[in-house]
């Protein structure tokens, strides 16, 4: 029995405001997120004009990067009608188009190509029509509109900063970075804070009770403050203080949240390490947000009242002051000319409105400008790539099925980086039979290294790990001598970087190995490659690691799966890439992940669905679990008979340094060695081929000259420790595409799509079909959404440009010095990106994929929410749909003219511009 | 020889100049050229001043001294181009060339399509010039000119991010105590003059040592102590010595590789550097040396505890830097020189080396094996245990905050300005009756 919390109670308050502050993990565990998922409640444009306030942040590109597309003929005038139509199946609020005598459509139309700019003072507009603005210029004389900003404000910043120009950047935000930096640091200071265990509020009382005495003036009004305070509770303190603000409850929520989102970034963060203490990089701290709200709502109201003294003002005034714009008669003048102009209306449409009407229609037409202007013209944007894939989709032909016996079967990730090596290993070697299926492979464990013993869970982020799978040598003898000498590097590591910081041991280091460093430096600067072959020379010389297996059988609670739960999960993943009889002599189980140096965003190139980590792991337990005879004697009662010829081998899929790797190569059995040498050198030609069409977006010239030097250009970026770019990950990424591979074999779709196999004959009841949609779909949508928000505005949704950046607590990245720890992505690894919102398509029967949505809670809100676009083929009748106004509808595809080459590479070269789809073959 | 030691000199002036005509002219140099053009530089450059270095090792390490012409001649005044090439400078040369071309190889990826590129190579090739004349500049004038040019570039790089608030005010911050330090030189290099009438220093301490110098009416030995303060007073700022420590973590906005070569190796050496230049004539005074051990002592016990409490990779390094430059200074204090500048090299090459690959730290901790078990462990060993148990948290919130050295440092200020200040205040009040006088005259007509 739950009982409900009054809306207006501190716990319900601050149960909101948890759920809108920003949600990142600490660096080493990131995972793409939306990072409004708790807003997806709303519909997406309004979710993000409520983001887009909160992180005071632009929610979409540029009014003037959308034109400029306009005008390069990227947004042509039929994706601006179908912008429109789109938009207006939402916001059909046609009441101040009928004043103008217009339709909704021709209203947002010539909404959409005006150029008004009354609200501008600086811009002075050429008036043309004289007679038409003497008529606006008597109709408006002596009117006064008001804006008013709609709630009161309460916060004292923004006029502090207006009137006084004296920010918060320069006042208290370093003194709340140092500390709050400081105390949830996980090991990066040598000398870790004495109160960690104490709690923060305990440890900033005693701090001002320090610092009152050597600060500035508000900390001496802070310390005076404290001691009224004693043996109060964080939550009485931050109550009282709102109500002496005379704040109305009300505006509570809205008046923490602004206060918290000036460091979103650590304010996440608080709340992270308190609501999930196991996501810290070592040990979450003792902190509560209680405690960090008390503490900035105190240094917040004290800077008021020093402010308020030394510019004798106030602060009754302030807190709760209302702020208009008021727009007067020439403006208004100008309002109604451009109006006129805008809206191409007869110069007599005003005679027989009244003044009031008049400023009632520019007021409502002052807020659709603000509102739709821009979302219009993300529609149109967006509905361009949607005409283009659909038809590319719509048209493909999907019935040359190869019947013959393939080769191989290589399992590949659904990740859209997968989608072009896909296609290059088809056309290296057309009897290769690929697959897209979720990269854990249906392993939900938590899995360590026998370099390192720190459990990382090895699946997607909403699935919790139930078991631990652990990698032991073969031989415990042997690795004796593994172990000592690894712990022995990691401490030495380890003490290496406090003592070069110190003063004695700092000063012995630096004698020591000073000068050496220059050799490493140079070498890793100027060789990158040959630094790394060196090192790994060196690794094996010093300590070989030695051969190991995976430990996956169960032999306690939570360790390890029972041979039933082992056929159980192949069968899962071997019914969803609709394998069921016909197996060749090799699958290849293929993970994947990227490999980059000195690079704080690793995880966020890794596998999505492994939880950012590298999938070497999960495709090495799955191909162990599909080799073992008593699994396949258990798959064989539940309908998949593996033959005994079939070997299960795994590998690995470096999407950065385009190389693959196989693992426990010693088990295969001889007979299988030269099919496989084979197999492995198609490969390899592919991987070449698929770093030169990477390469075709990196800026080296060589690079793109051939496959050889595309290859040896990508490991060198892996490598280079002044690298910001090392891959471009998901760029770009926005469709994802459910069915066969018919459907997409042999379309070049630029690395753009997420890919699922699913083939709907062989599921009878939509079973197969839940799994391969929850298991992938919400991924490739947290990716589309993070990647969208970090490209729209880097600078408040994302952590801005990577070249400042300054690593802190172990936890994230600040810019420079100090500022606020920063979320999202950096600008090098979305520049390149387009950011249009996932249009997945699913080849299935309608009525499957409605009960999956329609039942799925969060897919429910992504999709009757707009997050997502859904388009489905009816296999069963031919039919596409699409997903409108709350319902699929049948969909007429127009076919657009799409190029033919013969193969991937003829795409790129010098005469061809960057095209998304073309026919392939 | 000289023709190496010209090089070295003219092909950085000669590439400056031509960046800087290009940009006057509005003629857009590409990326490409540009990277292209400092890895040649960089390339020649190192192999000049390896080559000059080993030729001043094979000369027995014997000082060469070249004169030119003056540049400028006021009156008595000279302005005298004389430059030294001794083992000290060519090994600073050496250092400069060999990280400032690591750095430009560095940024060619690094800053690969910045709109600032250009910029930032423009001011690291300045940088590479002034390091080179403050290398062999054989007198305190001389040095001045390659002083200022690094204090500048250092400055402009600081606020790289010009469009936000934060690079600008910390790099405001650099300048104030660049200006005040560079003060001291000014004043050192005027009482030299004065009582001198040289600031060349291998010429000021054979003075010192002429008999005749206390009779020929030079300043007593006061004043001749004075221009070695001022000089420690000069090499203050710019290593971050105390009291001006604090503005150095704050500089760390620019791009990491000018955060690395600035705060990591050849800026905040300089104040060593100069020192070194001077020890002949710090000799004669026991109580210069004792100043320099002092500041160096205390700057080092100060950063290093204040380093301790950092929690992020850029300001840890900027206080560790300075600690290990404090030990220097010690060093140099103590009179071991070779030592103190062995010590230098190792110094700015391992913090080089740090600074570029501190974006690594959050993946060695995550792949080290043994941070999750012992890592609590390895901390608390440290420092605290020296301290009294009942003083360890206060000392920890005094470290946290600097030990409030910016609040002290505004204390001094307030209080040395404040004849500056009540003479404002007086203005005022001045302007504002005259203002009334003036009004009441105007009015009563």
């Amino acid at each position: 029995m739950s009982e409900e919390l009054n809306p207006l109670s501190f716990e319900a308050i601050l149960k909101r405001i948890r759920n809108k502050l920003p949600i990142q993990n600490p660096l080493h565990g990131f995972v793409h997120n939306n990072i409004l998922m708790m807003f997806e409640d709303k519909e997406f444009h309004e979710a993000l004009f409520e983001a887009g306030q909160l992180y005071r942040a632009n929610s979409y590109l540029d009014l003037e990067k959308y034109k400029a597309k306009f005008h390069e003929k990227k947004i042509s005038d039929k994706d601006v009608e179908d912008g429109i139509a789109q938009y207006s199946l939402h916001y059909n609020d046609s009441s101040t188009a009928k004043r103008l005598g217009l339709s909704l459509k021709e209203f947002y139309h010539y909404l959409m190509l005006s150029e008004m700019a009354y609200n501008d003072d600086d811009i002075q507009p050429e008036i043309k029509d004289e007679e038409l603005w003497n008529r606006c210029a008597q109709k408006m004389s002596g009117q006064v509109l008001t804006h008013s900003q709609g709630h009161k404000k309460y916060r004292a910043k923004e006029y502090w900063e207006k009137y006084y120009n004296e920010s918060l950047a320069s006042t208290t935000h370093p003194y709340i970075i140092n500390i709050i930096s400081n105390f949830l640091d996980q090991g990066q200071s040598f000398w870790s804070n004495p109160y960690s265990e104490t709690g923060f509020w305990k440890f900033f009382c005693s701090d001002m009770d320090i610092v009152r005495n050597f600060g500035t003036d508000w900390q001496k009004i802070l310390g005076h403050k404290l001691d009224t305070f004693i043996g109060h509770t964080p939550q009485q303190v931050i109550e009282s203080e709102l109500a002496r603000m005379n704040i109305p409850k009300e505006a509570w929520e809205s008046y923490l949240l602004d206060l918290l989102f000036d460091l979103k970034g650590w304010s996440g963060m608080v709340n992270k390490l308190e609501t999930e203490p196991w996501q810290a990089t070592v040990k979450a701290p003792n902190i509560k947000l209680v405690d960090f709200i008390a503490a900035i709502i105190l240094i917040e109201s004290s800077l008021d009242e020093y402010h308020a003294h030394s510019h004798s003002t106030d602060l009754a005034m302030i807190y709760g002051r209302e702020e208009e714009r008021t727009l007067r008669g020439f403006q208004l003048s100008l309002a109604l000319y451009q109006i006129t102009k805008t809206f191409h209306l007869q110069s007599s449409w005003m005679d027989q409105l009244t003044p009031e009407d008049l400023l009632h229609i520019v007021d409502q037409i002052d807020i659709a400008e603000k509102a739709h202007l821009v979302r219009l013209w993300h529609e149109a944007y967006e509905n361009h790539f949607y005409r283009e894939a659909l038809s590319a989709i719509v048209s493909h032909d999907r019935t040359v099925v190869d019947n013959s016996h393939p080769e191989a079967q290589v399992l590949f990730c659904i990740d859209d980086r997968e989608e072009s090596i896909r296609r290059h290993v088809e056309e290296v070697n057309p009897s290769i039979k690929t697959f897209g299926v979720v990269g854990f492979f249906g392993l939900d464990m938590k899995y360590s290294s026998v370099k390192n013993n720190r459990l990382i869970a090895q699946c997607p982020p909403v699935i919790e790990a139930s078991r631990i799978v652990r990698e032991v040598p073969r031989n415990e003898e042997h690795a004796k001598s593994f172990f000592r000498m690894n712990k022995f590097l990691g401490v030495s590591d380890l003490n290496l970087y406090y003592m070069s910081r110190t003063l004695f041991r700092g000063f012995f280091s630096t004698l020591i190995l000073g000068v050496l460093s220059i050799v490493p430096m140079f070498l890793q600067v100027f060789f990158p490659k040959q630094n790394k072959i060196f090192k790994e020379k060196m690794n094996q010389l010093i300590s070989p690691t030695p051969s190991t297996e995976m430990a996956i059988e169960q032999t306690q609670e939570g360790h390890g799966y029972t041979k039933v739960e082992m056929a159980k999960i192949v069968q899962s993943i071997l019914n969803m890439c609709g394998i069921q009889q016909d197996f060749c002599k090799l699958v290849i189980v293929m993970g994947h992940g990227s490999s980059s140096t000195n690079n704080p965003f690793k995880q966020a190139y890794g596998c999505g669905a492994c939880g950012g980590n590298a999938g070497i792991s999960n495709s090495r337990v799955f191909a162990k679990m599909a080799n073992d005879v008593e699994v396949r004697h258990h798959l064989k009662s539940l309908g998949i008979v593996i033959p005994k010829e079939t070997y299960f081998a795994s590998g690995f899929h470096d999407t950065c340094t385009d190389e693959i790797h196989f693992f426990d190569m010693e088990l295969i059995p001889d007979s299988y060695l030269e099919a496989f040498g084979r197999i492995k050198m198609d490969l390899n030609q592919a991987c070449k081929l698929n770093a030169f069409e990477r390469c075709q977006r990196f800026s080296s010239t060589e690079a793109k000259e051939n496959p050889e030097m595309a290859l040896k250009h990508v490991r060198e970026r892996a490598e280079d420790l002044a690298q910001p770019r090392p891959e471009y990950g998901h760029s770009n990424n926005a469709l994802a595409i459910v069915g066969r591979r018919g459907m997409t074999k042999g379309l070049f779709l630029n690395r753009r799509s997420f890919l699922l196999t699913y083939d709907w004959r062989i599921d009878s009841d939509g079973e197969i079909l839940k799994q391969v949609v929850l298991g992938g779909i919400p991924v490739a949508v947290n990716i589309n959404m993070d990647y969208y928000f970090s490209s729209v505005d880097n600078d408040h949704f994302g952590c801005g440009s990577k070249l400042p950046l300054n690593l802190t607590s172990l936890l994230g990245v600040m810019t420079g010095s100090s500022s606020d720890l920063r979320i999202g992505l950096a600008r090098q690894m979305v520049e390149i990106h387009e950011p249009i919102r996932n249009l997945t398509v699913i080849e299935a029967p309608l009525e499957r994929v409605k009960k999956i949505f329609d039942n799925h809670g969060r897919l429910k809100k992504l999709l009757y929410n707009h997050w997502m676009r859904l388009s489905v083929l009816d296999p069963e009748t031919n039919t596409w749909y699409l997903f409108k106004e709350h319902e699929f509808q049948k969909i007429d595809v127009e076919k657009l003219a799409i190029n033919h080459f013969k193969t991937s590479k003829d795409l790129f070269g010098k005469s061809h511009k960057e095209q998304d789809f073309a026919e392939i073959g | 020889m000289e023709f190496l030691f010209l090089c070295l000199m003219l092909i950085p002036f000669v590439w400056i100049c031509f960046l800087g005509l290009s940009f006057f002219i509005r003629f857009n140099l590409s990326e490409f050229f540009l990277s292209e053009g400092s890895k040649w530089i960089s390339v020649i450059m190192s192999a000049l001043s390896l080559s000059l270095s080993v030729l001043v090792i094979m000369n027995r390490s014997q000082p060469l001294h070249f004169d030119y012409p003056s540049w400028i001649q006021v009156g008595d005044y000279e302005f005298k181009s004389r430059f030294i090439v001794d083992l000290l400078g060519s090994t600073y040369a050496l250092l400069t060339s060999l990280l400032i071309g690591i750095i430009f190889r560095f940024s060619r990826n690094y800053l690969h399509k910045e709109e600032g590129y250009f910029r930032f190579i423009f001011l690291l090739s300045t940088l590479m010039l002034g390091l080179m004349i403050v290398s062999f500049a054989r007198s305190l004038d001389l040095i001045f000119v390659g002083w200022e040019l690094v204090g500048t570039t250092s400055v402009l790089l600081i606020g790289y991010f010009y469009r936000q608030v934060q690079p600008v005010r910390h790099s405001i911050k650099a300048v104030i105590s660049y200006r005040f330090c560079d003060m001291g030189i000014l004043a050192a290099g005027a009482w030299a003059h004065h009582y001198m009438h040289t600031t060349d220093f291998t010429v000021l301490h054979e003075l010192l040592s002429d008999p005749h110098l206390h009779e020929s009416g030079h300043g007593g030995s006061i004043a001749l102590t004075f221009i070695g303060v001022f000089v420690i007073w000069g090499a203050l700022a710019k290593s971050g010595q105390l009291p001006f420590s604090s503005w150095l973590p704050a500089a760390m906005e620019g791009p990491t590789p000018s955060s690395a070569i600035f705060y990591g190796a050849l800026s905040v050496h300089l104040g060593p550097f100069l020192l070194l230049r001077f020890y002949d004539y710090f000799h004669h005074f026991p109580i210069l040396l004792w100043i320099i051990g002092i500041i160096g002592a205390t700057t080092a016990i100060y950063a290093s505890a204040v380093g301790r409490t950092r929690s992020d990779a850029k300001t840890m390094l900027a206080y560790a830097t300075i600690s290990q430059v404090g030990v220097i200074w010690v060093e140099i204090a103590l009179g071991f020189t070779q030592f103190a500048l062995f010590h230098l090299l190792a110094h700015a090459s391992m913090r080089t080396w740090q600074f570029l690959r501190s974006a690594s730290l959050i993946q060695d901790f995550v792949e080290n094996p043994v941070v999750l078990q012992h890592q609590k462990v390895q901390r608390s060993t440290s420092f605290e245990k020296y301290v009294p148990k009942a003083l360890r948290k206060r000392i920890f919130i005094h470290a946290l905050h600097g030990f409030h050295l910016d609040y002290i440092n505004l204390k001094i200020i307030n209080f040395l300005s404040w004849p500056l200040r009540s003479y404002f205040e007086f203005e005022k009040k001045w302007l504002g009756l005259n203002n009334t006088i003036v009004k009441f005259i105007f009015k009563k007509r």
